[in-house]
């Protein structure tokens, strides 16, 4: 049985060869555009073609690799599917921000002049500013306000179920919703308290966005709190009431040592999220909001975070080009960010 | 066994990806957007149009109705509109393959997007029949359906009442002489304010940014005059002594407008205020007719259904003209069903249709050859504009684009909220625009 079967082999390279065959016959119909009956059937000449590739495939009589071919065939659904949703628009992406796209067509290779430009550009250093001052305050109001809210829903109050699920309720609201939920709040109905409406300068926005941002997103991070303090074992709190600490004692010493991971999960969850911050910012204020005077220029774009700023650049202002160049950057920063906290994920996983 | 149960595995994997993407495989010809389904015998003859103005979708839902009736093609009727950014929509649809086969365009920068991706439609008979069609190197690309005015809309009862004549108003002086007037007989006449300007920036920067900023490029020059768009183009220069009147008036326009709303006041607030007569002008164009006879119907019925009318944005002595354009064209997609959408947009120019377009849509046509005048409040002053040759053309379409959205909103908002005063806001206008222009 193991020895090669010569039908075997016969059926198998007819295969690969009609597989290779076909497919190339689809992609090229596909190409080069209408024409005949068969053309309107080159889907399923294509699916035939892959189809009868990978049968000839698996049928290779080869004792040494058939493993690995079966292997290949088994990942290949999901590494196709990762190279044309992930890959191939991640190096297009790099390519057309190398290029004068206009998001129809490109005539010309420019070079790494977006990228130059874009740190001439004061309004976009002006956004990775308040990026950066956003991702600072929410990473600290967030955790602060989940951990607490946290702390009420694992207490023994009454209807601490209700109190959890109402403080997650708010993250299951799209954040373009919200938006503009809060924006008709903010300018009709604490206007009558605040007197002009917190949307209009640019300072009072900023914390508009953040109180936002807290209200959507506190819920969750209290979730992941309140699982973290349920595995807290209840002898070591026995223990340490006989010991006689206190409540906020037991809390210093005992429960946020023990939920140091969970924290360090927060705080990168966090970090990522309001770093890519844009429903909320954009349907909030749109990024309007002046700055009197910042490196010597008026600017209009006070509350414009960066992912609005790479959508305002390619959009609005129409240089697909530039807002590729920007949104590149975006993806380094990011990488970056997400790189440091599975480092620093997988070295306190070592400690415990 | 063994290896039947991973032959067998392998099989239904292979046949589940033949599943999934046969059914992709086999529907994409059925699909008359798809990019490269470019012949016409795979598309069907189905016309798919992107409408820009989403206040007339259903007027136009009824005109596909009724050419299915008479024809029996489909038009399906896709409307955009309040603060979409309709263009990057049109571009994700370009890159998808899911190009509409008409779709509208707002001007040259729009046009500029699509050159050599729209037909050419000279040929077509109604555009003998129009001079408000869109024309640029690629031929006659636009086909206009509506002309629409900016200029000071006025509450003409209440302007009666207070014994102001709308015609005097032609100068920054006698707008100064009649709003004193009108604020002094506020309470009398029933008003909140003299003037709803409102500068919201977020959703609102279009009326600032493009409408009125606009009028600075254009007001009471000739129709095809465009010393300040040109000047403006070239690097976002604005002439000073002009820019500094329209400021100050605009000074004045804040000086009487409704202070609560002016910051942070939305369009429908807007509209149904000046509907209800709470305010005697407002800083919108003629497009507020077809919202104030539907949507705040009741309103404008319970003040009355006062006459309208529009003033010149007199910012300087001798303006006596309003703008008038056509606000949009559509477009052909040169790759889509291009012989349905020219024989659709023809028969929208027969009768029947210029009815519905005009009496229901309460657009003001653009072809000589209709005779229907719509009942919209400002029809007829428009008309009269018209008729009198006092018209100025608009050409702020043409404007960098994003300008109003990411700059001069925002600045209008600034000054309205005291945080400029009129010289810095000059200052200010002329470093955004540079800037604009520049980047």
């Amino acid at each position: 049985m193991d020895s090669v079967n010569p039908m075997k082999k016969a059926a198998s390279l007819l295969l690969l060869v009609a597989g290779v065959a076909l497919l190339g016959a689809s992609l090229a119909m596909d190409c080069m555009g209408g024409g005949g009956a068969i053309y309107q059937y080159r889907g399923a000449v294509l699916i035939i073609g892959i189809v009868s590739f990978f049968l000839g495939l698996y049928l290779f009589p080869t004792m040494t690799h058939h493993r690995d071919i079966v292997n290949v065939i088994f990942l290949f659904p999901l590494l196709f599917t990762f190279g044309v949703t992930v890959i191939i628009p991640l190096v297009l992406g790099i390519f057309y921000s190398m290029t004068d796209w206009t998001g129809i067509r490109y005539t010309q290779f420019v070079g790494l002049a977006n990228y130059a430009q874009m740190f001439h550009e004061v309004s976009f250093l002006w956004s990775l500013l308040i990026t950066v001052l956003f991702v600072v305050f929410n990473m600290v109001l967030v955790n602060l306000v989940g951990f607490a809210l946290a702390l009420l829903c694992t207490s023994r109050l009454k209807g601490v179920g209700f109190f959890r699920a109402a403080y997650f309720l708010p993250n299951l609201i799209g954040g373009i919703v919200l938006g503009y939920v809060w924006q008709f709040v903010f300018n009709n109905v604490l206007v009558k308290v605040t007197g002009a409406s917190l949307l209009t300068k640019t300072s009072s926005a900023f914390a508009a966005i953040i109180i936002v941002y807290i209200w959507q997103y506190a819920g969750y991070i209290m979730l992941i709190y309140v699982n973290g303090l349920v595995t807290v074992p209840g002898d070591v709190l026995e223990a340490a009431a006989i010991d006689g600490a206190n409540a906020f004692t037991t809390l210093i010493r005992i429960k946020i040592p023990m939920i140091a991971s969970t924290i360090t999960i927060c705080t990168f969850l966090t970090l990522t999220s309001a770093f890519k911050q844009f429903d909320v910012n954009m349907a909030l204020t749109n990024g309007t909001g002046s700055v009197m005077d910042f490196m010597g220029q008026y600017l209009s774009n006070g509350t414009q975070m960066l992912a609005l700023n790479i959508y305002n650049t390619a959009i609005s202002k129409n240089s697909y080009a530039l807002g590729q160049a920007k949104a590149v950057l975006f993806f380094v920063i990011l990488a970056c960010v997400s790189l440091v906290q599975v480092r620093i994920s997988n070295s306190k996983e070592v400690e415990l | 066994m063994k290896k039947w149960l991973s032959l067998l595995l392998a099989a239904m994997l292979t046949l589940s990806l033949a599943a999934c993407g046969g059914g992709g495989g086999t529907s994409a010809p059925a699909d008359g957007g798809s990019a490269d389904s470019a012949a016409p015998a795979a598309s069907g003859n189905a016309i798919r149009l992107v409408n820009g103005k989403i206040e007339v979708d259903a007027p136009l839902k009824k005109l596909a109705a009724m050419y299915k009736e008479e024809t029996g093609v489909d038009v399906s009727i896709e409307s955009m509109g309040g603060g979409i950014d309709i263009q990057g929509t049109l571009k994700g649809y370009y890159q998808a393959g899911n190009m509409p086969d008409i779709f509208v365009n707002g001007g040259a920068s729009d046009f500029a997007n699509w050159s050599g991706l729209c037909a050419d439609m000279s040929g077509e008979a109604w555009a003998a029949d129009t001079d408000a069609a869109y024309i640029n190197e690629d031929g006659t690309v636009g086909f206009p359906y509506t002309v629409e005015a900016i200029g000071l809309a006025y509450n003409a009862d209440i302007l009666e009442k207070a014994g102001v004549d709308p015609a005097t108003l032609t100068s920054p002086a006698a707008y100064e002489a009649a709003f004193a007037t009108i604020d002094g007989m506020k309470d009398e006449l029933g008003l909140t304010a003299v003037v709803g300007y409102y500068t919201e920036p977020v959703n609102l920067y279009w009326s600032t940014g493009n409408h009125l900023f606009g009028n600075y490029e254009d007001a009471g020059l000739a129709r095809d005059d465009t010393t300040y768009f040109d000047m403006l183009s070239d690097g976002g220069k604005l002439d000073v002594d002009r820019f500094t009147d329209f400021a100050k008036f605009v000074g004045l326009l804040q000086q009487y407008a409704d202070q609560s709303m002016m910051i942070s006041g939305t369009y429908d607030q807007q509209i149904l205020n000046f509907a209800s007569g709470k305010y005697a002008f407002v800083t919108q164009g003629s497009w507020i007719g077809a919202t104030m006879t539907s949507d705040d119907a009741d309103a404008y019925a319970a003040a009355g259904n006062f006459k309208v009318g529009m003033a010149p944005y007199a910012f300087q002595d001798g303006i006596d003209t309003i703008l008038t354009n056509s606000p949009s064209w559509w477009a052909v997609y040169k790759d889509g069903n291009v012989e349905g959408a020219k024989a659709f947009l023809q028969w929208l120019t027969t009768d029947a249709a210029q009815e519905v377009l005009v009496m229901e849509a309460g657009f003001i046509s653009p072809f000589n050859s209709s005779t229907y005048v719509a009942t919209d409040p400002f029809a007829q002053t428009i008309v009269d504009y018209q008729n009198a040759g006092k018209t100025s053309g608009w050409h702020w379409l043409g404007n960098k684009e994003g300008l109003a959205q990411n700059y001069t909103g925002q600045v209008f908002n600034d000054y309205a909220q005291g945080n400029l005063d009129t010289d810095r806001f000059v200052q200010v206008m002329q470093q955004v625009c540079a800037t604009a222009y520049g980047g």
